[in-house]
């Protein structure tokens, strides 16, 4: 694919001769477009620097907008001008050398002791004594020192002190030094003093660093933009161009009219100053350039820099074709490897056909279709691009031949990549078969959900067609769903049971479940099974039966948890209720056994299977929750109000504790905040109170509950929440105390001890808040939110560092970890080499 | 075995940094950002949760809450009266955590004291040794009357001067190992005593005897660094991640957070990940360039007129081709014999 390899990219500081060499135009006008709005000669957007109006033809290479690649034209600076990014190194270059003979302050000896250890910054040249790392500190410091260095060991002259005022401008003993000055200091300076200093001058001249030419981008870098009223708007660097040009013109004629050295002077620093914000408008001690409306200029550095900047937003982001993106939406009767794309979708991407004469009269089906599938584009062997119309059909019909490309709609079967953003980890992007369905929306498997951490709330996920037979292959063999169960993470599955399926399956698999034939024909058949399992007694189905109808055939596992012993023997399910424990969120161990047993087709179609079977047991058994279910009667509140009544009293005991002093302050702590803290725990243990209560109140007929019990949904906090009492709530880890003197609302009593007046909340959502609750409550709502974002923006910028600092790592053929420097990491990846996905295999076979 | 062995092998080219990577940033995302102190348990506090991850990736000189988990010599660890003597040795006592009150006198110069009896006694102290660290401060003459003790500057010197060593001198240290701001004893499961500080010191804490010297454990790199070598601080910088994960209910394979720890360490010091660290002593230019400081690492390789080899996965994204790890590692080659025989075809 690639016919030429870029080896290397050299970086250097462009010479004034380089400039003029590279520039097509001198630009002497400091305007843009004459009255006809025709481009002027000699001006900003002379012709011969390139062309965007679509009429007109670059003069200097013929080209038109769209073929022209735009060419450099140059400015001549009147007077020198210091290059504001590379002010640093000339103070330092003019702080180590001597300002009479430009010689380095170093003497003979000394040059001779750095020299091995510099050259090795600096090309090779001559064969010199290997430096030993205690030479090389030694020299290093002695560089680091050269600017302390008062007398010049060549010539003798006493050095002046050199200082630099951000950003441009340099004084030698209090005395401004010129630009021109500095030019012809910097200039003499020798090549092989430079290369002590590690410059290579063979690239960079450090006279460079002062500009006397400055080159003018192509005006394609710098397009005008015309507005609805026909006004041109020129590019904010055009803007600046502008300046630089009628500065420099002005500077000109003054010189020639012999004015006095003062307004030349000011003419000359005016001209530094628009040089220096044409190169960063951010430069600091400078004030910022800005446009006609007050908008600050964004010039050269603010074009590269930060995350809309040209290299992380243009060059490190591509933007693709062939790419959809539309809402999700879960649907169960989709493998985890397929998903379904709609038909308006399926129609307006496309993937090529490469034609040879084994599959040219298969691929012409395609282009002989008027309807879907048909064929959109048809690439000829010169690599122009032709539109199908029903007109010209017939005629590209007897057009194509071996060698032609065809664009040809999308297929089921077709392979595509899903994504949805954040991609946090590589299985957020995953390869999946299309199956094209009606409606608007994409479809995925309901297990498929996890690893790309998406609910179906709205949210959305991109879709892209790989376009390449190596890019397919890839996708195929890859990233398929099926082989990416385990994570890398911990090599845990990552595709498993959920929520509704987890409860159904608990109906089906619970102890004493049994269908009549009816329910378990249906049951069966929607997973395409058609032989019902052996009868018990009187002729009814056992659920555990009907189960184990899904699991391979010569399957034995066994589990023991808290909720219970599973046991799996010949592919039935003989003991146990499966439940998460077992093909849930986790450990999923009877997940992580099929796929190591049975591979990755054998535990998609597990999970594709058990997902139907679960959901069509929840159906039967009618999982449902209403109002009542976390209705509580009178009794039960009224011993919930006994159980707040008693933290109450246990708090105020807590404060008459306090103020007699007989609190005794935890470690590190003073009273007050173990008082504080003991308050907190004691409120805390209300919530834990309520949780017991709750649990012991409610039984597994209370669908709430049994979600809960079973890991389906929800936690018991929660249903405590609903039914009894929200408790406390925090801001910043603490009760909320901010707001009026001594009280956070105004209708409280002044140092209150009562709990409820800093954020315990006792009413539940089903009875509903107190005003006074809903604002704590809010208040802590509020915290969250924001502690959330704030966790997320950290986060992020913790992984964009990780992956940066990492992206660059590979395992090598034995198995050792190296950089792209190929500098050794790891000698062998891990310590044992093991794949990352089979770290819990790893560990069963060392048992 | 080999055949096992080979089923569970890694492949070759796998770009296992970046999984390594997203294998620690994504549970990352899901952690608690607040440091909360749990109430009433009486060991040491910790940083925890995300604070802690990105403070061992900013590779910190001074950790936020050093900590050290002492173990004592098998001879003694079940003697709680003598480990309580090692426990004394170590908490940093200051001259000001002694006195109950002090007055600063500045026409004279001269500082009172009142010693607080209780707190002497509850570290087993004199008045004799409080003496003797003030006036290793310098420059002060000692006295002692009873429960007074005063401290008059034998140097003429200004107001500035005479705070000063005030300041110093309520700092001094009275006893116990520099920066151990807290011991606590614990007892663990199996009945024996260990010591919990917080404020750590290796060096100083292999000279006390009793401790079992192959057996201290803290949570900063840098000063695991310093006393047992970088080794131990790459297994200290893995095993604080992991544990930081693994509290947080969040489960991570150790080869993930191995591979940071060697990539923080693999150059024979602490570097961080970022800019200062890992990430800023790339060799490729436009890798540097496209992380961080875009156009100071531009201006210096067009200085030393840099090259960039492009061998690393930023640059190859930039220019457009196809990355060097994962299935982009691997070459096609093509025998010469081959050509030749599809050529005569």
């Amino acid at each position: 694919m690639q016919a030429e390899f870029i080896d290397h990219i050299r970086f250097g500081v462009i010479s004034p001769e380089e400039i003029k060499r590279i520039s097509v135009a001198k630009l002497v006008i400091p305007d843009t477009y004459n009255e006809d709005g025709y481009p002027i000669d000699g001006g900003l957007v002379d012709q011969r620097l390139g062309v965007i109006d679509p009429g007109l033809k670059c003069k200097t290479c013929g080209g038109r907008a769209k073929t022209c690649p735009g060419h450099f034209g140059h400015i001549d600076l009147v007077r020198p001008v210091i290059h504001p990014e590379y002010a640093k190194i000339i103070y330092l270059l003019l702080q180590s050398t001597c300002y009479k003979c430009n010689r380095i302050l170093l003497n003979d000896d000394q040059i001779t002791a750095i020299k091995p250890v510099v050259s090795d910054l600096i090309v090779k040249e001559e064969e010199l004594p290997e430096a030993s790392a205690e030479h090389e500190n030694d020299s290093m410091d002695l560089l680091k020192r050269i600017k302390n260095i008062k007398k010049c060991p060549h010539c003798g002259a006493e050095q002046p002190k050199i200082k630099l005022e951000r950003p441009t401008f340099f004084y030698m003993n209090g005395e401004r030094l010129k630009p021109d000055e500095i030019l012809s200091w910097l200039s003499k300076i020798s090549n092989d003093d430079l290369k002590l200093l590690g410059i290579d001058p063979t690239i960079t001249r450090p006279e460079w660093f002062v500009l006397t030419a400055l080159l003018v981008p192509p005006v394609n870098v710098r397009p005008s933009i015309t507005l609805e009223s026909g006004e041109r708007s020129e590019d904010d660097l055009t803007h600046k161009l502008v300046d630089i040009m009628r500065i420099n013109q002005r500077l000109e004629q003054d010189i020639d009219a012999g004015a006095p050295q003062i307004i030349i002077d000011d003419l000359w620093e005016l001209l530094q100053y628009q040089v220096t914000t044409y190169f960063n408008n951010e430069t600091p001690g400078v004030p910022v350039a800005r446009h006609r409306s007050t908008r600050p200029l964004k010039t050269l550095v603010q074009r590269l820099k930060g995350k809309e900047g040209r290299l992380r937003y243009n060059l490190s982001g591509k933007r693709v074709n062939f790419s959809a993106r539309t809402v999700i939406v879960s649907d169960p009767n989709l493998t985890v490897d397929q998903v379904g794309v709609p038909r308006k979708i399926a129609e307006s991407l496309t993937i090529p056909i490469n034609l040879t004469q084994w599959n040219f009269e298969d691929a012409k089906k395609y282009l002989e279709s008027t309807e879907y599938p048909t064929v959109l584009n048809v690439i000829t062997k010169e690599g122009i691009r032709k539109r199908v119309t029903d007109i010209n059909r017939e005629e590209l019909l007897k057009e194509i031949q071996p060698g032609y490309v065809l664009e040809r709609q999308l297929v089921d079967g077709d392979i595509v990549l899903m994504n949805r953003q954040p991609t946090l980890h590589r299985i957020s992007i995953m390869a999946h078969n299309i199956k094209v369905l009606p409606g608007k929306v994409i479809r995925i498997h309901v297990s498929a959900a996890y690893p790309y951490n998406a609910d179906y709330d709205g949210d959305e996920m991109n879709l892209h067609v790989p376009q390449s037979i190596e890019a397919r292959a890839e996708a195929k063999f890859l990233m398929q769903p099926r082989d990416l169960i385990l994570s890398p993470r911990d090599g845990k599955p990552v595709m498993f049971v959920e929520e509704d399926e987890l409860s159904g399956l608990y109906h089906l698999t619970k102890e004493d479940s049994y269908y009549t034939k009816d329910e378990a024909t249906l049951m069966l058949s929607e997973i395409g099974i058609y032989e019902l399992p052996k009868p018990s007694k009187n002729g009814l189905y056992g659920g555990r039966d009907i189960f184990s109808l899904v699991l391979p055939k010569d399957l034995d596992f066994e589990n023991k948890s808290k909720r219970g012993h599973v046991v799996i023997k010949n592919g039935r399910l003989v003991e146990g209720s499966v439940g998460k424990n077992e093909v849930g969120e986790g450990d999923g161990k009877l997940i992580l056994k099929i796929f190591s047993d049975y591979g990755p087709r054998a535990t998609r179609d597990f999970l594709f299977d058990m997902a139907k079977l679960s959901l069509r047991a929840a159906y039967t058994a009618g999982v449902t929750i209403s109002i009542k279910d976390y209705y509580m009667d009178e009794a039960f509140n009224k011993a919930k109000d006994e159980m707040i009544k008693g933290v109450n009293s246990k708090v105020l005991d807590l404060y008459s504790k306090y103020k007699e002093g007989k609190i005794e302050p935890l470690p590190g702590y003073t009273k007050k905040e173990t008082l504080e803290l003991e308050v907190m725990a004691q409120l805390e243990e209300a919530r834990s109170l309520s949780d017991n209560m709750l649990s012991k109140h409610l039984d597994n007929t209370n669908n709430a509950k049994l979600m809960v019990t079973i890991g389906a949904r929800g936690n018991m906090l929660y249903l405590v929440a609903i039914s009894m009492l929200l408790g406390q709530q925090a801001v910043r880890g603490r009760r909320t105390t901010r707001g009026y003197s001594g009280r956070v609302l105004p209708f409280f009593r002044k140092n209150d001890k009562n709990p409820e007046v800093k954020g315990f909340i006792t009413s539940s959502f089903f009875s509903g808040l107190k005003p006074d609750e809903l604002f704590m409550h809010a208040m802590g709502a509020r915290d969250s939110a924001v502690v959330k974002y704030v966790a997320i923006t950290q986060s992020g910028y913790l992984q964009r560092r990780l992956i940066n600092a990492m992206q660059d790592f590979y395992i090598d053929e034995n198995l050792a970890v190296k950089d792209a420097n190929n500098s050794l990491i790891e000698t062998i990846y891990g310590g044992d080499g093991v794949d990352p996905t089979k770290e819990l295999e790893n560990e069963k076979a060392k048992e | 075995m080999t055949q096992g062995k080979k089923a569970l092998s890694a492949v070759p080219g796998e770009a296992i940094g970046t999984v390594a990577a997203q294998s620690i940033g994504e549970p990352s995302t899901q952690m608690m950002l607040r440091v909360f102190h749990s109430a009433g348990v009486s060991s040491v506090i910790q940083t925890r949760g995300l604070p802690r991850m990105i403070e061992l990736a900013d590779a910190r000189k001074r950790p936020r809450s050093p900590i050290m988990h002492i173990y004592l010599e098998d001879s003694i660890k079940n003697n709680y009266e003598k480990v309580r003597s090692i426990w004394r040795k170590l908490e940093e006592v200051k001259v000001s955590n002694l006195i109950s009150s002090y007055a600063e006198d500045f026409r004279t110069g001269v500082m009172t004291l009142t010693a607080d009896r209780e707190r002497l006694s509850f570290y087993e102290l004199t008045m004799k040794n409080i003496h003797s660290s003030i006036e290793k401060v310098g420059d002060v003459e000692v006295s002692i009357e009873g429960d007074e003790i005063k401290v008059k500057t034998s140097k003429k010197a200004g107001i500035k001067a005479i705070r000063t060593k005030f300041v110093n001198v309520l700092s001094a240290r009275v006893s116990g190992v520099h920066g151990i701001n807290k011991a606590v004893i614990q007892q663990e499961d199996d009945g024996s005593f260990t010591i919990a500080t917080s404020g750590s010191n290796m060096l100083e804490l292999m000279n006390i005897e009793g401790v079992d010297k192959d057996h201290i454990y803290c949570n900063d790199p840098f000063e695991v660094a310093r006393a047992y070598g970088i080794e131990a601080a790459r297994n200290i910088i893995a095993n604080e991640i992991i544990t930081t994960i693994n509290e947080e209910g969040l489960t991570v394979g150790f080869r993930h957070v191995a591979l940071v720890a060697d990539t923080m360490t693999f150059t024979g010091a602490i570097k961080s990940v970022g800019r200062h660290g890992v990430a800023g002593e790339k060799s490729s230019v436009l890798a540097k360039a496209a992380y961080e400081e875009t156009v100071k690492h531009l201006v210096s390789a067009s200085i030393f007129g840099e090259s960039d080899p492009l061998n690393g996965v930023a640059e190859n994204i930039l220019i457009g081709k196809q990355v060097t790890v994962g299935t982009g590692y691997v070459k096609l080659m093509v025998k010469k014999e081959d050509i030749k025989k599809l050529k005569e075809k």
